[in-house]
């Protein structure tokens, strides 16, 4: 149901309601009137026949002409005989008590007031269907401006209503010409503050949107780019293996586009790891991660890498136990040991664990060439790969550990070395309960 | 030819390499923007292979310096950034061609041709001086209407000497134009080729006067 078609048949049930409650109370009030009225009528019509009447014969010439009245009147004598009664075909009640009373007869229910004079008691009645007809005839007259009334404010509240919920139509086309490229805020100064909040959650909505998505074409930009370079190396070295004369060129071409796919394969990889880890997903399944052994399993995994690199690999684990997924703290581990072994020319890899304070950290320090403190924050972005000649990298792992590391609620400091020069990465995570 | 390649890609860069090198080209390769440019303005080179996005000193301001400093040898931008404002900046740095990541050796080898083609003046990939025909495209020699089979060197040689008849090259000259840093030179390298290339083609083509170096002889 259309908030229009609501706000008719509840307006309209409204003042028809509101007609009917006048109307109600103009007929209690009216009736109460009429009533204080005709009392006072009664009262003033037997004080005036008892003033009239002194002798029982007068009565007839008396009250001659008194028939055609609303009221009934009757005269009895001091014995009880009824002398006189101004309508005999009607019902009406008998002698009673004097005063003002309430009779039943067959006729209805009448008024009655009842006055002694020297033995004469004189009554006068009413029937109270009177008193109604007049009370009811004024809440009538009260309702019928009310009925004449509603159609035109029917009338009224649907025009009215249409016409403010325009701006309802106006906004949802606003909202309709948004495109994801095109996700600019609705202007929101002409429209009724009702509705205000709706446009401003819609603009928030919007905004966050347009943030993401473009996030998401910067990252795809970034992608392209960063495939471009190991694409290149693949189609070249590609062609000089196809050029190759003798076998020896042709061995050396083919481990040239060897490294060159395994290059390709590791920025794919990453590529997908890092949008795997969705920076406004947190870690929903988090369990209990023993960071001592991840480290141990990670540097075992490694080890003859860096062996073969002459570097020597240490493990300096003391119990910590972090909360979060193993898989991705895994892939953290992995991309800082990864990087620590390619930027290290020679000396020491070491992988530390530890826990303080409600929190478990580990730390992978090198003795490479290490990273000037003002680069250490831009080493995070994607793609970003130090001033220093290529390794190889995809740019991305930096990047991955970060994002994991939020995800998980944590941190990456990137710190200098205990002693000596070189990098020392420092993750921090929440504990496990 | 001689050609500087900046190229901060390990893997890019040694396999342009090789493949210009196959082409007959001596090249140089150097992996920042800072070596790049001190190598490019000692003006041996004739032809600098220029990327971008360099560690230390970004591709564009290598060039711009480059320019403003007069010096004009060809540069022939090699880069990732494929946008068409990247490209309008990187002619306007005063690039004399642009060509984009990934490409293909051919093509990278053919726009190489054609910088040192216009460079030169010539709008031909081939060279003719008298009866000696050197197609730079096809990498071909025709002596007096039949084909010759050169080697690399040899060829790279004979189109040098081509390429401003009646000129004369000294055999330092020489040697730069035919081998990179890298490479080993034979203390006689350039006479044991130019003796090759005047048995196989003419031994009075090319003419070596003690002092000036070697030329090639023309008709007139």
């Amino acid at each position: 149901m259309s908030i229009r078609h609501r706000l008719l048949v509840w307006l309209l049930s409204s003042v028809l309601a509101g007609g009917l409650l006048a109307a109600g109370v103009v007929f209690f009030q009216a009736r109460a009137e009429a009533n204080q009225l005709f009392d006072y009528q009664l009262r003033q019509l037997a004080l005036t026949l008892r003033d009239r009447i002194y002798l029982p014969s007068q009565l007839a010439e008396v009250l001659q002409g008194e028939e055609a009245l609303d009221f009934v009147i009757q005269v009895w004598a001091p014995d009880g005989t009824r002398l006189y009664i101004s309508h005999p075909k009607l019902h009406v009640p008998s002698a009673v008590q004097l005063g003002f009373s309430e009779v039943r007869t067959e006729e209805g229910r009448w008024r009655v007031f009842a006055i002694q004079q020297r033995g004469l008691t004189i009554q006068v009645a009413q029937p109270l269907s009177a008193r109604g007809r007049l009370a009811l005839a004024a809440a009538w007259r009260t309702l019928i401006p009310f009925l004449i009334a509603l159609p035109l404010i029917g009338l009224l509240i649907w025009r009215l209503v249409g016409r403010e919920l325009r701006f309802l139509e106006s906004t949802a086309q606003a909202v309709a010409r948004r495109t994801p490229e095109a996700l600019e805020p609705i202007a929101g100064e002409a429209i009724p503050e009702e509705i205000q909040p709706l446009v401003a959650a819609l603009n928030g909505l919007l905004g966050r949107l347009g943030h993401a998505l473009s996030q998401q074409r910067h990252f795809i930009a970034d992608a392209a780019h960063e495939l471009r370079t190991p694409l290149t190396a693949l189609r070249l070295q590609l062609q000089l293996a196809e050029r190759a004369q003798d076998p020896a060129d042709r061995e050396r071409a083919h481990a040239m586009l060897r490294d060159g796919i395994a290059r390709a394969t590791r920025v794919v990889e990453q590529l997908l790891a890092l949008a795997r880890q969705d920076p406004d997903a947190p870690v929903e399944s988090r369990a209990p991660v023993d960071l001592a052994e991840l480290a141990r399993n990670v540097a075992h995994a490694q080890a003859a890498t860096a062996e073969g690199r002459g570097l020597s690999l240490g493990v300096e684990g003391a119990p910590a136990v972090a909360s979060g997924d193993a898989n991705a703290l895994r892939t953290l581990l992995e991309n800082l040991l990864d990087n620590a072994i390619r930027y290290t020319p020679s000396g020491h890899v070491t992988l530390r664990t530890g826990s303080a304070g409600g929190e478990a950290w580990l730390e992978v320090e090198d003795s490479g060439p290490g990273i000037p403190r003002a680069e250490r924050e831009r080493v995070f972005d994607r793609f970003y790969r130090g001033e220093a000649i290529a390794t190889g990298g995809s740019g991305l792992g930096l990047a991955i550990v970060r994002r994991i590391a939020e995800r998980h609620r944590g941190r990456v400091e990137l710190l200098d070395p205990v002693e000596g020069r070189g990098l020392r990465a420092r993750v921090t995570l929440p504990a496990a309960e | 030819m001689r050609l500087l390649l900046v190229e901060d890609d390990a893997m890019i860069g040694a396999a342009a390499r090789e493949g210009l090198r196959q082409e007959g080209h001596a090249v140089d390769w150097v992996r920042d923007g800072a070596q790049a440019e001190a190598a490019a303005a000692n003006g041996v080179y004739d032809l600098v292979l220029l990327d971008l996005g360099l560690p230390r000193r970004d591709g564009l301001a290598v060039l711009r310096s480059l320019r403003a400093k007069d010096n004009d040898v060809p540069v022939l931008i090699i880069t990732a950034r494929d946008a068409v404002p990247d490209r309008v900046a990187g002619l306007d740095a005063g690039a004399d061609d642009y060509l984009v990541k990934p490409f293909d050796l051919d093509e990278l080898a053919a726009r190489v041709r054609a910088v040192l083609r216009r460079r030169a003046g010539r709008s031909s990939a081939v060279l003719r001086v008298g009866e000696l025909e050197v197609d730079t495209a096809a990498r071909q020699v025709r002596w007096k209407g039949r084909d010759v089979a050169l080697s690399a060197r040899e060829y790279a040689l004979l189109e040098a000497l081509a390429d401003r008849p009646g000129a004369f090259l000294s055999r330092a000259q020489l040697e730069e134009r035919l081998y990179g840093w890298d490479e080993e030179i034979g203390s006689n390298a350039v006479e044991v080729h130019i003796h090759a290339l005047r048995r196989k083609l003419d031994p009075s083509l090319i003419r070596n006067v003690r002092g000036l170096g070697y030329s090639l002889a023309r008709d007139d």
